[in-house]
């Protein structure tokens, strides 16, 4: 019964809807949101700057909002998930229905992952008007302050203006945003499978967090100087997994600056994301499995 | 020869104690049968294993030794619970559902869809009486609902074996009676009961056979009527007895003429039975007659 792949996509769907409508009613997600928005809406309010530095402001606020509460979400809402349900023995009316517990976890990160991506969609739209508005505006500006300019002079600056505006690096960048929130809501979901308090969760993230944004450059550090025999090879692969290489997903500097981000790059990170989520969801899967519900 | 509806062979559970050396023993080498469409009482004070019991047949608990069955599949199977039902004690669903939403949730997990999950739904509601307050949420319901939604949920998947860890735990009697009477329609329908308890006249009332567990042990088993019989003592049931047999019972009883109905042994109450089991020392009320007292039948 179990066995048939539509039955599985039943329940998981199933888990997933749950999980989305269980966390879409708490206000964390909201003052997220809406923290989210207000950080984007407060870059407009850079215009004393030229255009160029304007649209690297706003693009720098809006990102690193966006990274922060995706982050932070993640954290937050996936740290509950699983000590609320056992709390309240929902666990066992779930369980006790022929419903593996590799799918009640995976219906739990499923609907963690949606709500991450919906509210990266709804960010990022509010990003993109945001930033369309004013490009808008600085458009009108520039066409009027260089209406008696030759016509190519024109042109050029308000290519210019475009340019600085909207590249297509920017979604690179946010789709890395979203993997980095994937990555910690998998290690979140795997720590809260072990832990006994939400608390103890978000506690152990935190460090992982900025650990994990440290690590590569410790990492360098090391090799550098202490050479990279096979001993300290394998360390550092076991710290990198422990501690997820979180700098890896950060490609907002080179979207800003307006630097080009390689499709090798951009796909070695998305792997990178799916590896460790592939990694600590099997990982939270094996603990799970042995725990005394 | 039929597999039991639960079959339970040898099992201990020890629970690990950090920084104590031994664990906690919750079950100890417990065996017993839960045989197709009976009720089966799982009675014992708190702590005495019947949870602990309960979560490892469902597979939520995994044995440290010995193993159980449901229908003849082992319980660390998940599709073992495909056919079992569950209502853990003090039930807490997500509060923001509601008790619609909830039964849906819950068929969804049993992988029922469409017209027969509206339709399974309709019929527990209505079996349940929550149909009024079905687009309530659950943060609306008193005790008593969130224990009959919670019933429902347990039912959804038309289950031939229920499992119910202190159905009434804090309802109050009318809703208590409520619960009852739905376990026997249930049991009529042909569903095998396990429930665990503590409220004895309760088990009394619903179950056929029973099992006394006392700090992880089985201490007595078997049917109600044969556990709570007295040794030693019989009561006489005659019809059409004169007054005159009455008196004369003792010594001729055989000869005097009346019609010998049946005969049975005295019976003590499932509450006295346990308590003297399980070492308590209070003495509750007892309907016990004296020995060879005879009832005179209408």
């Amino acid at each position: 019964m179990s066995a048939s792949p539509v039955l599985w996509q039943r329940r998981f769907l199933a888990l997933v809807g749950n999980t989305l409508t269980d966390l879409t009613r708490q206000r964390v997600f909201y003052f997220a949101l809406i923290f989210a928005f207000l950080l984007i809406a407060s870059s407009v309010f850079m215009a004393q700057f030229s255009f160029q530095q304007e649209f690297q402001i706003l693009k720098d606020v809006s990102l690193g909002a966006m990274s922060m509460v995706t982050s932070l979400l993640a954290v937050v809402a996936t740290a509950r998930l699983l000590p609320q349900d056992v709390e309240d023995r929902t666990v066992y009316t779930i369980l006790s229905k022929p419903v593996p517990r590799f799918t009640y976890l995976l219906g739990k990160l499923g609907g963690i992952l949606l709500l991450l991506a919906l509210s990266t969609l709804l960010m990022t739209a509010m990003f993109f008007a945001v930033l369309y508005l004013r490009e808008q505006t600085v458009l009108g500006e520039t066409a009027r302050e260089m209406a008696s300019a030759p016509r190519e002079e024109l042109e050029a600056a308000l290519r210019a203006v475009q340019q600085s505006a909207f590249n297509l690096d920017l979604v690179p960048a946010i789709a890395t945003i979203y993997l980095k929130a994937m990555v910690l809501a998998a290690l979140t979901l795997f720590v809260s499978t072990f832990a006994t308090t939400n608390l103890f969760t978000v506690v152990v993230m935190v460090f992982v967090y900025f650990i994990g944004h440290l690590q590569a450059t410790a990492r360098e550090y090391w090799l550098h100087s202490q050479g990279g025999g096979w001993l300290a090879q394998t360390f550092l692969a076991v710290v990198a997994l422990l501690f997820p290489d979180l700098q890896s997903f950060n490609l907002i500097d080179d979207a800003v600056a307006g630097t080009a981000i390689p499709l090798a790059l951009f796909g070695k990170t998305v792997l990178l994301g799916l590896f460790y989520t592939i990694v600590y969801t099997l990982l939270g899967t094996v603990v799970f499995y042995g725990k005394e519900l | 020869m039929a597999d039991p509806a639960v079959s339970i062979q040898g099992l201990t559970k020890v629970f690990p104690a950090p920084f104590r050396g031994t664990g906690v023993v919750a079950v100890r080498d417990l065996t017993l049968r839960v045989e197709a469409g009976e009720v089966y009482g799982l009675l014992g004070p708190n702590g005495s294993g019947k949870s602990t019991t309960l979560k490892i047949i469902l597979g939520l608990v995994s044995p440290t030794k010995g193993r159980t069955e449901i229908l003849g599949r082992d319980s660390r199977e998940v599709g073992s619970r495909a056919a079992a039902g569950f209502l853990p004690e003090n039930p807490y669903f997500y509060k923001y559902l509601t008790g619609e939403e909830t039964l849906r949730f819950f068929g969804k997990l049993c992988a029922l869809d469409g017209r027969v999950l509206r339709q399974r739904i309709e019929e527990l509601l209505e079996l349940v009486g929550l149909q009024s307050a079905r687009d309530r949420r659950l943060a609306t319901y008193s005790k008593g609902m969130l224990q009959r939604i919670g019933l429902a949920q347990a039912l959804i998947n038309n289950p031939r074996v229920l499992v119910l860890d202190e159905p009434t735990a804090g309802v109050d009697p009318a809703g208590s009676h409520d619960i009852c009477q739905l376990i026997l329609r249930l049991k009529q329908r042909g569903v095998t009961i396990l429930l665990s308890s503590h409220l004895l006249a309760q088990a009394q009332e619903i179950c056929d056979r029973v099992g006394i567990l006392s700090a992880g042990r089985l201490l007595r088993e078997g049917r109600l009527e044969e556990l709570v019989a007295i040794e030693n003592r019989m009561d006489i049931t005659l019809e059409n007895a004169s007054e005159t047999l009455l008196r004369e019972i003792e010594t001729a009883a055989a000869k005097a003429g009346a019609s010998f109905i049946g005969r049975r042994k005295s019976t003590t109450t499932l509450e006295r039975l346990f308590l003297e089991v399980v070492g308590r020392e209070e003495k509750p009320e007892t309907t016990e007659r004296p020995a060879g007292e005879v009832k005179k039948k209408s």
